[in-house]
């Protein structure tokens, strides 16, 4: 324990700056010493100076902590850290009394390891799952009026990508904004891409590319912050890192998820020499179908003419059997027909006789036969 | 007579034909009607060539304008 002094004005105490810093000071460094994770920025080193100063920021929100650690620790730590790159950090607060600065002093300092990225990760996943984010998936334009292209600028993987659009589809329209895709600034290089892309006019789908990495070189891509853009992102994101396990949040949150960049590539545009071919055989078959429907048509066409001309004569055949069956009967019944069995009809003046007793000898009669018919005179009646 | 269209004719002439099945016609009636129903089927006989002449001419006209 430290005593501070007060000064006493009448019933007021007052204490003096440096009596104040004091006192607070003591009161932070009763607090225990315990570990604070963040990513390393503005690293100051300078062989002259007795501590090395760096600002550790929290990724999240950007909050801020100044740390400090004695050069000679810092240096046979051997740590070669970088900017951004993320730490655990051993030590507890501290204030600088002659400033009145707070910051940690810190103790140790570890290199955030494999171990602590996975299980980083594997929380990220699992609450980034529980709020839906992976599951939103939207369905590819069938042909992009512009692409967005966020890669590397010089990977093969931005190659790939524009070698396999153009030979596919050569008419394709590209938007490719280069960034960084690795290191402690890929994650807000590339949501600053994706942005810039996305918002760009006519873009339809964004491709975001790399070509493969480590496991540490891939995890921009599983960032928090990234992993929400792609989810914001007003069109569909295809994310194409070439990898070939630990699938990065990007492939999880992105609508379609390619292999490679050049597995993207041929999802986001048809092949126009396919699409050409495809196009000609419906039009073939279209043609086809048409003449087909003519030639029935005409077929059935000609089938009503036929009906059309026939129907007069089948009319006409009709009238004429049933006209033909009457004549028939006529006939049948035609006092000629009698005649012709040989049978005649006696007529006197133009009487029919019935009787013998209607005649007398001598009288004239007129016989009629089945053919042709004579005169003749009465000899003698029975 | 020619003045009478097929169907009247036609319908004389079976009007004739069930009068002399009947067999209630006297002899001088059914010779009558017969001679009559024997003019009637001439005559029908000739409307029914007439109209089938007309037909096919008419299809031949319609063949000949065919492309």
């Amino acid at each position: 324990m430290v005593k501070v002094e007060a000064i006493q004005y009448g019933d007021r105490k007052v204490y003096s700056v440096a009596s104040f810093n004091r006192g607070v000071a003591d009161w932070l460094s009763r607090l225990p010493t315990i570990w604070v994770e963040g990513e390393v920025t503005e690293l100051r080193r300078n062989p002259r100076w007795q501590s090395v100063f760096f600002t550790l920021k929290d990724p999240s929100d950007g909050a801020c902590l100044g740390v400090t650690i004695a050069r000679s620790r810092f240096d046979a730590l051997r740590l070669d850290l970088r900017d951004g790159e993320r730490v655990h950090v051993y030590g507890r607060p501290e204030l600088f009394e002659a400033k009145g600065d707070f910051r940690m002093r810190a103790l140790s300092l570890e290199r955030f390891g494999l171990g602590d990225h996975l299980a980083a990760l594997e929380r990220l996943k699992q609450k980034l799952a529980a709020e839906g984010v992976f599951e939103r998936k939207r369905p590819l334009p069938f042909l992009p009026r512009r692409i967005g292209l966020v890669t590397g600028n010089d990977a093969a993987a931005k190659r790939d990508v524009l070698t396999t659009i153009t030979t596919r589809f050569p008419a394709a329209q590209l938007v490719v904004a280069e960034t960084y895709v690795q290191g402690p600034f890929a994650a807000t290089a590339m949501i600053d891409a994706l942005r810039e892309v996305s918002a760009a006019p006519d873009v339809d789908v964004v491709v975001l590319a790399r070509g493969g990495g480590s496991f540490e070189d891939l995890l921009p891509f599983s960032d928090e912050r990234l992993v929400r853009a792609i989810a914001a992102c007003p069109v569909p994101v295809v994310s194409a890192v070439g990898h070939e396990q630990d699938t990065p949040l990007s492939d999880l949150v992105a609508d379609v998820r390619a292999s490679t960049p050049t597995a993207a590539a041929r999802l986001v545009v048809p092949d126009a020499a396919e699409l050409s071919a495809r196009l000609d055989r419906a039009r073939a078959t279209l043609a086809r179908g048409a003449a087909g429907t003519l030639d029935r048509e005409r077929r059935r066409l000609d089938v009503a003419r036929d009906h059309l001309r026939r129907a007069p004569l089948l009319m006409l055949e009709r009238k004429r059997a049933a006209l033909e069956h009457s004549a028939g009967r006529l006939r049948a019944l035609s006092p000629k027909a009698t005649l012709e069995r040989g049978y005649a009809i006696v007529r006197t003046e133009a009487e029919i006789v019935r009787s013998s007793d209607e005649l007398a000898r001598g009288a004239r009669v007129d016989v009629e036969l089945g053919a042709g018919g004579f005169g003749a005179t009465v000899e003698d009646t029975r | 007579m020619s003045e009478a269209t097929f169907e009247k004719a036609q319908r004389e002439l079976e009007t004739i034909v069930q009068r002399l099945e009947s067999g209630d016609a006297s002899l001088d009636e059914a010779i009558t009607l017969w001679e009559r129903g024997e003019e009637l089927y001439r005559v029908c006989s000739e409307k029914l060539d007439a109209a089938h002449g007309r037909i096919e001419e008419l299809a031949r006209r319609v063949e000949a304008v065919k492309p």
